[in-house]
């Protein structure tokens, strides 16, 4: 019976791992406790260790390369006899880079067992990976000695471009390099790649969940530096991603657009918000249900320009912006909020910001939205205009809930978190009354009514 | 949270690098053994040497490895080669992050915020950068980092440039990062000295991870 090594998450932010080293050679004894590998990410490294005694059979994904987590990247077997076989079944794997197709098909056939088995090692294998038990038979090998490692196989590449050739699986030994004494830069990857895949992540910063006036008294640190998808003096070619943005902001400059902006005060609204949050409510989800409860009062915001007339779609779909971490945008939609309670919206923005990370929305989860939500208030922005999506009339900018200092009608004066919504429309089917009411009423669900979103 | 005991070393004199990374290795195998093991901070300076991560390119070390002069190291950490001497403060932490938090991005982010804070007790002004791991001052490196882990034991941890030769860094490609700058503390802050600064670190360091330090 073979068992399987998984890619294991060093952190709740890692989707991928890169192998560094495998500390053992296909055929070799391990012990349980024993470090096997070594996974990097970023600058820390991890040993991986054996949860069993057994015998490493075979090496699933090499030295260099990047797996995602959980992924399958070797297995151990318990008896010896047990490696020919193995490695026999694992043979195409073992030279190359596996496929996933392939890794199902191996782990198919060798394991006899059923599924949920496998489950279980899974769980042993985190267990065994995170918590310590018994005390480790240290592996004594004298790591201190600069001149053991592959230093044969010089192939000079930065860093980027390994990650780049890793991530596209370019066979680096054929690309030809154009940086100092023949260096292989991120550039010549993309190039000997030709059309650049594009691995989504979502931006940590980009996160929609939040807006900063949800984390009273936790002051974050500015960030002082931006994103940046190349180095200076480079030009990156842009990913599919970024071309598909790219193409929809430039078809929205056919488009008329108006805006018109409101300050809401967010008092009332971060106190509910304070309230359902443990019960997995995010600031998405609220201000998303808002939305949609204000549209169906206000249907000619939710309209959009055809060619035929003004169309009305049947629903009310909130789509809301998600930056990817390597760039580009993705608008994973909330499908007809007000049908769907508080809890189960925000549980679907999870699962769909999950998805989005692995790259498995479906065409129509991203690209059925009637209105846009685009919030950039967790950077503690006062204002922002965004560029309307085509096929849609309206979208909404969302800034930063901010403490003001406020002028009341009694002529007292006081401090109130005020947040900035701006409202981009096509002036075709939209007119600036229509915006100007479904603000005002927004505003006003949001500033009295806070806790009727739960339903 | 808890206040959880951790000994303290920091030696005035320079350090063997060998010396100190056999250390670390026995307070980690220690706290893997028995987890009510104590956690170890070193705070101190190195002699001019070289060292590698595990997945480090050996293309970055722009001498020969045959070359007498230097001394290179290969440890168990992650990131690029990096080098070490007097006048640069080094900080070693072996940690149980169970106690902590599992999550070693974590980990490498509440190392920057720390140095982020030593750097802002002596008013110099510095930023972390995304994707570039270390302290900044504009496009400059003043700290960098490296970590290794097992069973979410740390093991080594971050240097920070107080007055030290910078041109040992022309001998490699540090962090692997091209055309990459460094920067001294002093050339920040004419008053400051590598003890204070010392003093300093131990002080955040106590804060930050809420410990109770013992000498030994």
């Amino acid at each position: 019976m073979s068992h399987e090594i998984f890619m294991p998450a060093l952190s709740s932010t890692m989707t991928e791992g890169k192998i560094v080293e495998w500390l053992k050679n296909p055929g070799d004894k391990v012990e349980r406790g024993e470090s096997v590998l070594v996974v990097e990410s970023d600058k820390a490294d991890m040993d991986v260790e054996s949860f069993q005694d057994g015998y490493l059979a075979a090496v699933l994904m090499p030295a260099g390369s990047t797996a995602p987590v959980g992924e399958t990247i070797g297995l151990i077997v318990e008896n010896e006899d047990e490696i020919a076989s193995v490695q026999e079944q694992n043979k195409g794997n073992q030279t190359e880079v596996s496929t996933s197709d392939q890794l199902e098909l191996v782990s198919n056939k060798t394991e006899e067992k059923p599924v949920v088995q496998t489950e279980n090692i899974k769980k042993e294998a985190e267990k065994v990976v995170l918590k310590s038990e018994k005390p480790v038979p240290s592996f004594n090998v004298d790591q201190i000695n600069a001149a053991t490692s592959n230093v044969s196989s010089r192939i000079i590449a930065s860093p980027r471009a390994k990650k780049l050739a890793s991530q596209m699986g370019v066979d680096l030994a054929k690309v030809h390099g154009s940086g100092p004494h023949g260096r292989i830069q991120a550039d010549d990857i993309l190039k000997a790649n030709g059309q650049p895949v594009s691995i989504p992540w979502i931006g940590e910063g980009g996160s929609p969940a939040s807006i900063p006036g949800a984390n009273l008294g936790v002051e974050r640190k500015p960030e002082t530096s931006g994103n940046s998808f190349g180095n200076p003096g480079e030009t990156v070619q842009f990913n599919t991603l970024q071309k598909a943005v790219n193409k929809n902001m430039e078809s929205s400059l056919d488009v008329p657009c108006f805006r018109v902006g409101y300050s809401i005060n967010t008092d009332k609204l971060d106190n509910f918000y304070k309230k359902v949050k443990q019960n997995g409510v995010t600031m998405t989800a609220l201000l998303v249900k808002a939305v949609a409860k204000t549209l169906k009062k206000h249907p000619q915001v939710n309209s959009s320009f055809s060619e035929n007339g003004i169309s009305y779609p049947e629903n009310i779909n909130i789509a809301v912006a998600v930056a990817m971490e390597d760039g580009g945008l993705i608008t994973p939609v909330l499908k007809e909020p007000c049908n769907t309670d508080l809890f189960e919206l925000s549980r679907e923005w999870k699962d769909l910001v999950t998805r989005s990370r692995s790259k498995q929305l479906e065409p129509d989860e991203y690209s059925t939205g009637t209105f846009t939500l685009s919030n950039l208030g967790m950077f503690g922005v006062d204002r922002f205009d965004a560029i309307l999506p085509p096929g849609t009339g309206a979208i909404l900018a969302i800034a930063s809930s901010k403490p003001t200092v406020v002028a009341n009608s009694d002529g007292s004066i006081s401090v109130k978190k005020i947040m900035q919504v701006n409202l981009t429309a096509d002036h075709r089917v939209i007119y600036g009354a229509d915006g100007a009411s479904f603000l005002k009423d927004l505003a006003y669900l949001i500033e009295n009514e806070p806790e009727t979103l739960v339903s | 949270m808890d206040n959880r005991t951790a000994i303290i070393k920091q030696p005035d004199n320079i350090s063997s690098f060998n010396d100190v990374y056999k250390l670390q290795k026995e307070y980690q195998e220690a706290l893997i053994l028995d987890n009510s093991n104590p956690d170890f901070i070193w705070i101190g300076e190195h002699q001019l040497c070289y060292t590698l991560g595990r997945g480090s390119n050996y293309d970055n070390l722009l001498f020969s490895l045959d070359d007498e002069k230097y001394d290179v190291f290969k440890i168990n950490r992650g990131g690029e080669v990096t080098c070490h001497m007097p006048g640069q403060l080094v900080t070693y932490l072996v940690l149980d992050l169970k106690n902590f938090n599992k999550d070693l991005n974590w980990y490498l982010r509440k190392i920057e915020e720390i140095i982020i804070k030593i750097l802002g007790t002596f008013h110099i002004d510095c930023h972390s950068r995304k994707g570039f791991t270390g302290v900044w001052i504009g496009n400059k490196k003043i700290a960098s980092i490296g970590i290794g882990c097992k069973r979410w034991i740390t093991i080594n941890g971050f240097s920070i440039n107080v007055d030290c030769e910078l041109e040992n860094f022309n001998k490699i490609v540090p962090c692997g990062i091209d055309n990459c700058l460094m920067a001294n503390m002093i050339d920040y802050n004419k008053n400051l000295n590598i003890q204070e600064v010392k003093r300093i670190v131990k002080k955040i360091i106590q804060e930050e991870f809420n410990f109770d330090f013992v000498s030994k």
